[in-house]
């Protein structure tokens, strides 16, 4: 199997590694990084709970292969907070109860702050659009779809 | 499970591209977005031993709009790259419509158009779009290259008629006819992420003397129904044609039984959504 040097940054730090082509982009994350936030549930890409930020856009990062991060930046759940302060979004979800057993909150994070950076006033179908493919086994989506839609309006002010 | 074991090749020509296939044969498959393809090696369905990169071949990244030729859209173009395309929006409505129907919007970061039909599933929602609008594949190899018309394309389920060493380079969308209005209706057991129970993709021009209908999941491969076509030529009461061409469309398909629903079900649906698809794009009223 081939091997291959890349150079990526991760929340802004940058990495040289050797990866093997099997790798996925969420195991690189989770295993060789240590970066947990990132959750591996299914990984053939129906639950949504492995999705970072590839160079800004949320993919699926079970079905990325490590090797393609190659030059490109990624952000995934730690790095969203800047300087120990929490973002708007996710005092949102503390406030609404989007929050149950937190196994999906890392996904619905990144792929909100993406979706508000993209679109900073979405209306409520946008926001179900953009969470479309992230699953949450508890809280039935209402609160986090609320959440994201008060962190909207706060941005407003 | 880690994926199984295999070169990671990435190849910056077209050439290139089709000298690894040649070389590799069988082994090699060509990598797009992988949603397809990683899921099926995850589940050790396939196992190739190469997997071929064409993301960094910057003529596939092409995605363009011709005032003679239409839309011309590169094999590493993805869904969410054709959705933002505003030409697509306006004049290819029932491709648009289909291209957002597929999965969801994180996926189709990477999902491309040309994946979802070299995986030729009888339910690509992709597909009944590309068969309404005359859709050409544009293919490679080291013998040469061709252009398949899209009718063509689809043989089996989960085959097409690409030939052993060839890669895709684009799909061609030749402008739809004046004024013509299409579109993309899936029937699904959620409204995302989920493979189609049925879809119907429509086309309507010249005061409704041009329709087309083209369907998936009811079929081995997505199927278009020309019967419909001769329908409209003729003329005559538009609700009455609708029902005619209802019943065409029944008469081409034959569905299967499966997680998604049975093949009542399928037929049952396939006539709403047609009739659905066809009232609304010819003004008259629907269910
Ligand atoms: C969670 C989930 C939901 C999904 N939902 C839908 C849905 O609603 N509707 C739907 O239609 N599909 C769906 N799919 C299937 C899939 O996402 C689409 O078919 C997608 O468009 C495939 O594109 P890709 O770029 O990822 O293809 P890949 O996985 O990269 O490739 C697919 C196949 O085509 C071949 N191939 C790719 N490009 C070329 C080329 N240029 N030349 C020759 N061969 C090529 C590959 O070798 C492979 O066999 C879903 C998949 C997942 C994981
Ligand atoms: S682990 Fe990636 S989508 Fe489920
Ligand atoms: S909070 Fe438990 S899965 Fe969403």
């Amino acid at each position: 199997m081939s091997r291959h040097k890349i150079s990526f940054s991760v929340n802004g730090e940058r990495y040289e590694l050797e990866v093997e082509a099997n790798q996925t982009l969420l195991r690189l994350l989770r295993e060789d990084l240590g970066m947990t936030g990132t959750k591996c549930a299914c990984e053939r890409g129906d639950c949504g709970t492995c999705t970072v930020l590839l160079d800004g856009e949320p993919v699926k990062s079970c079905l990325v292969l490590a090797v393609e991060a190659d030059g490109r930046g990624v952000t995934t759940i730690e790095g969203i907070s800047k300087g120990g302060e929490i973002t708007p979004l996710q005092r949102a979800f503390i406030e609404h109860g989007a929050v149950q057993c937190g196994f999906c909150t890392p996904a619905f994070i990144v792929a909100g702050e993406a979706l508000l950076k993209r679109n900073p006033h979405p209306t409520e179908e946008e926001v179900k659009e953009a969470i479309g493919g992230i699953l949450c086994r508890c809280t039935g989506y209402r609160q986090i779809i609320d959440a994201i839609m008060d962190a909207s309006k706060k941005g407003e002010k | 499970m880690p994926l199984p074991k295999f070169d990671y090749l990435e190849p910056k020509t077209v050439q290139e591209a089709a000298d690894l296939l040649a070389e590799h044969g069988e082994e090699a498959r060509i990598f797009a977005g992988g949603t397809d393809l990683l899921v099926l090696m995850r589940e050790r369905v396939i196992r190739p031993k190469y997997l071929i990169d064409i993301k960094g071949i910057e003529e596939l990244c092409e995605l363009s709009h011709d005032e003679e030729k239409g839309i011309k859209i590169g094999a590493a173009v993805t869904l969410n790259q054709l959705i933002e395309s505003d030409v697509v929006r306006e004049r290819f409505g029932a491709l648009w419509n289909a291209a957002n129907s597929i999965a969801d919007p994180t996926l189709r970061n990477r999902a491309t158009l040309v994946g979802n039909i070299c995986n030729a599933s009888p339910a690509a929602d992709s597909a009944p779009a590309l068969l309404i609008y005359d859709a050409e594949v544009e293919v490679a190899s080291k013998r040469g290259e061709r252009t398949i018309p899209v009718q063509e394309f689809f043989t089996g389920v989960k085959h097409t008629s690409l030939k052993r060493g060839e890669v895709v380079k684009a799909v061609r969308v030749p402008n739809p006819p004046r004024g013509a209005r299409g579109d993309y209706l899936k029937w699904g057991r959620t409204r995302g992420e989920d493979l189609a129970v049925v879809g119907v993709a429509a086309l309507a021009a010249n005061s409704g003397k041009i329709v087309r209908v083209a369907l998936s999941s009811v079929f081995k491969t997505p199927v278009r129904v020309f019967e419909v076509e001769k329908i409209f030529e003729k003329g005559g009461p538009t609700n009455e044609r609708i029902d005619e061409a209802v019943s065409a469309v029944l008469n081409r398909i034959s569905p299967i039984s499966d997680v998604r629903g049975g093949k009542e079900y399928r037929m049952h649906m396939t006539e709403v959504l047609t009739r659905r698809a066809l009232s609304k794009l010819l003004g008259v009223g629907g269910d």
